[in-house]
């Protein structure tokens, strides 16, 4: 006998390829009507085995592997992983070096932010917005076309120093550069924190409150946006960051429209750290010439992506090789608290609540 | 010329039909073409939308092995069908008036409803879950605008009614007689209420942002016509293309028709639609964002609501 009995809820499936998720992220949602009753999360849809390929690259090629680990934090990978050998080799960065790797991030910073927060107009629907934001982001994207000769993998780092470095023509247009780009990005702020259309669908949604936050030990603006101030570059300063006003923006609203504000506002702070670093830039090497030589060891390093904390962990032994590198994405504890954000959401909310994250897939499944 | 030729020429060539067709077309195109200027892009051709058509012409439909086929695929053509119909139904000023044997206003609200319910059946034969939530989206979306929409109207037919002397009138022709002796109700304080309520219809109708909730693309993959594609998406489009022409000319009908007659009535009202299409729908979908249904829900049962029973009110007080 057949069962006529009405379903009252129903599974949907979204993703792994879902037009509103920019990667494959598989989501299989139970919903009652509009609202969501249970999220299953699904990964592994980009596993490409970049961990394994790293051990079997030298350290030096590994700086190109790691870069192209994902496109939007690809200079914070590279960094870490430069960091990490640096420790173990004992490596002395100079210090012109040091603060050009600070811009490097910085202006990548910047770029991701303005993604982030344009990708949540496209979703809200508001096209005219999004085309906005993506137009002021150009600018920073021409800036690093035009210091750095890549929209997307910079090539900044080398082991013991950076590989580009800054001549006064570059300084002079990197200053135009943010001059023109400080006010668009203010006015953007500004459109976000005041929009009726931004702010009805972006505040009171995706709920991650401070003691799930801590539960589940989010990183960055996630974790900014509910309450924890907590930011690599303050807590455990790398490169110049001690000498750099680095503010870190706290909300307690703990919803996506939090997270929207602080990546803003941290793309403010990332212009005036730009600027700072331009003045204090002091003069000589960038590297100290030649691949410096990493004993066998282990190390450490942390660094402060876009997306929050990412901690690499490199061991060497005599190969050139690594016999193990490791790292931790900001996105990986970010990724399991959206079971906490979709509990009893809407449908339409899947896709704004997922881009609050800023999730990157690639990073994390690598 | 014998009535049924020339209703038969009305429903196929002119003012439905092909010239519908055409017209709603280059409508779309000029939409996407205007609004891609306005954010800083160059845009398509302002032919993009019949290319669109002819490339889905030639593709295959696809029906999925869930879905009930005759129902899947009647379900565009009896949409076309009705907007076919009325196109036909809407009179333009001074160029055109329909038989009354074809219908009248009451024909034409239910007519502009087939749309959204034809939406609603292609979504749930598709048994794509995405498709099960357009519908539901469309059916609260629809009872949320139908009222305020049926009140508004009914504040015209009043209006003109009470002017000529009866009580109501539901004969286009008449309103459009009416407003071209006694001056447009777009001017007319007493009908403000109901033409912003009609306003407020207008982008709900035609589903586009911030109303676009069914077929929204990021939320629920374009909803019921997820499933659907080459000629029977290509059908779709055609009605959606129609319904454009028959809210923008029923709204020139109901509050703006134009005191001219022969080509420069054609002209004026071609610059109307081109005008409405802009003010109407492009700066309309590119000035904000999309609302939650339960918003949506929410805002219909509050202002549009308020304002068609206002109308209604204030013209029978001032009559």
């Amino acid at each position: 006998m057949t069962d006529h009995t009405v379903a009252c809820s129903y599974k949907i499936p979204v993703g792994p390829l879902h037009v509103a998720l920019e990667e494959p992220m598989y989501f299989r949602v139970a919903v009652k009507g509009e609202t969501i009753e249970t999220v299953e999360l699904n990964a592994g849809h980009v596993h490409r085995g970049v961990e394994y390929l790293a051990t079997k690259r030298t350290l030096l090629q590994n700086m190109i592997l790691t870069e192209r680990i994902c496109s939007l934090c690809s200079n914070s990978h590279p960094e870490a992983l430069a960091m990490a050998a640096e420790t173990i080799g004992a490596v002395e960065v100079p210090e012109r070096a040091q603060y050009l790797r600070v811009i490097a991030g910085e202006v990548k910073r910047v770029a991701s932010h303005l993604f982030n927060v344009g990708i949540l107009a496209h979703l809200v629907g508001y096209e005219a917005l999004f085309m906005h934001a993506m137009q002021v982001r150009e600018v920073a994207q021409d800036l690093k076309e035009a210091v750095y000769g890549n929209r997307m993998d910079l090539g900044a780092h080398c082991l013991g120093g950076t590989r580009c470095d800054m001549d006064d023509e570059a300084i002079t247009y990197m200053r135009s550069a943010l001059d023109k780009l400080e006010p668009d990005v203010r006015e953007l702020e500004k459109t976000y924190r005041t929009n009726g259309s931004i702010l009805r669908r972006t505040r009171g949604i995706g709920i991650l409150s401070h003691a799930d936050a801590i539960a589940c030990g989010v990183v960055g603006p996630v974790a900014r946006a509910s309450g924890i101030q907590y930011d690599v570059r303050t807590a455990a300063p790398y490169h110049v960051y001690d000498r750099l006003p680095v503010n870190v923006p706290v909300l307690d609203g703990c919803d996506v429209w939090s997270r929207a504000m602080i990546r803003l506002s941290e793309a403010v702070n990332s212009i005036e750290i730009l600027r700072v670093c331009l003045d204090q830039l002091p003069e000589g090497p960038i590297n100290d010439g030649g691949d410096p030589y990493i004993p066998p060891g282990q190390a450490i390093a942390r660094t402060e992506a876009p997306r929050g904390e990412l901690v690499y962990y490199l061991k060497t032994n005599d190969n050139p090789e690594p016999e193990r590198l490791k790292w931790r994405v900001p996105s990986y504890p970010n990724w399991d608290a959206l079971t906490f954000m979709l509990k009893e959401a809407k449908v339409a909310d899947i896709a704004i609540i997922v881009n609050s994250i800023d999730p990157c897939i690639s990073c994390t499944e690598r | 010329m014998s009535t049924q030729l020339t209703t038969l020429l009305a429903v196929f060539l002119f003012p439905g039909g092909l010239f519908a067709l055409v017209l709603g077309l280059s409508l779309k195109g000029l939409d996407r073409r205007v609004a891609a200027r306005l954010q800083g892009r160059i845009g398509p051709p302002l032919a993009q939308p019949f290319f669109d058509l002819v490339k889905l012409g030639f593709k295959r439909t696809m029906v999925p092995a869930t879905a009930s086929q005759p129902v899947f695929l009647g379900a565009p053509l009896v949409g076309v069908v009705s907007m076919l119909v009325a196109v036909a139904l809407v009179p333009v000023s001074g160029l055109y008036s329909p038989d009354p044997m074809l219908g009248n206003l009451i024909v034409l609200l239910y007519l502009l409803m087939v749309p959204a319910i034809v939406l609603m059946i292609a979504g749930s034969a598709s048994t794509s879950p995405y498709g099960a939530l357009g519908f539901s989206r469309e059916m609260t979306l629809m009872l949320a605008y139908e009222a305020p929409i049926v009140l508004a109207v009914l504040a015209v037919a009043l209006r003109t009614g009470m002017g000529q002397g009866g009580v109501i009138t539901f004969s286009l022709t008449d309103i459009i007689a009416y407003q071209r002796s006694h001056g447009m109700f777009l001017l007319d304080p007493v009908m403000w209420p109901a033409l912003a309520a009609f306003a407020l219809f207008f982008p709900a109708n035609l589903g586009i942002i911030p109303f676009d909730i069914p077929e929204a693309e990021t939320e629920v993959l374009e909803g019921p016509l997820l499933e659907y594609s080459g000629p029977a998406l290509g059908l779709f489009k055609v009605m959606s293309a129609l319904k454009a022409v028959v809210v923008l000319s029923l709204g020139i009908a109901l509050f703006m028709p134009l005191p001219f007659d022969g080509i420069w009535g054609l002209v004026g009202w071609l610059v109307q639609l081109a005008v409405l299409m802009e003010i109407g729908v492009t700066v309309v979908r590119l000035s904000m964002g999309r609302m939650r249904i339960d918003q949506a829900f929410g805002f219909f049962l509050k202002w549009p609501l308020l304002l068609a029973i206002a109308s209604v009110v204030t013209v029978t007080i001032v009559a």
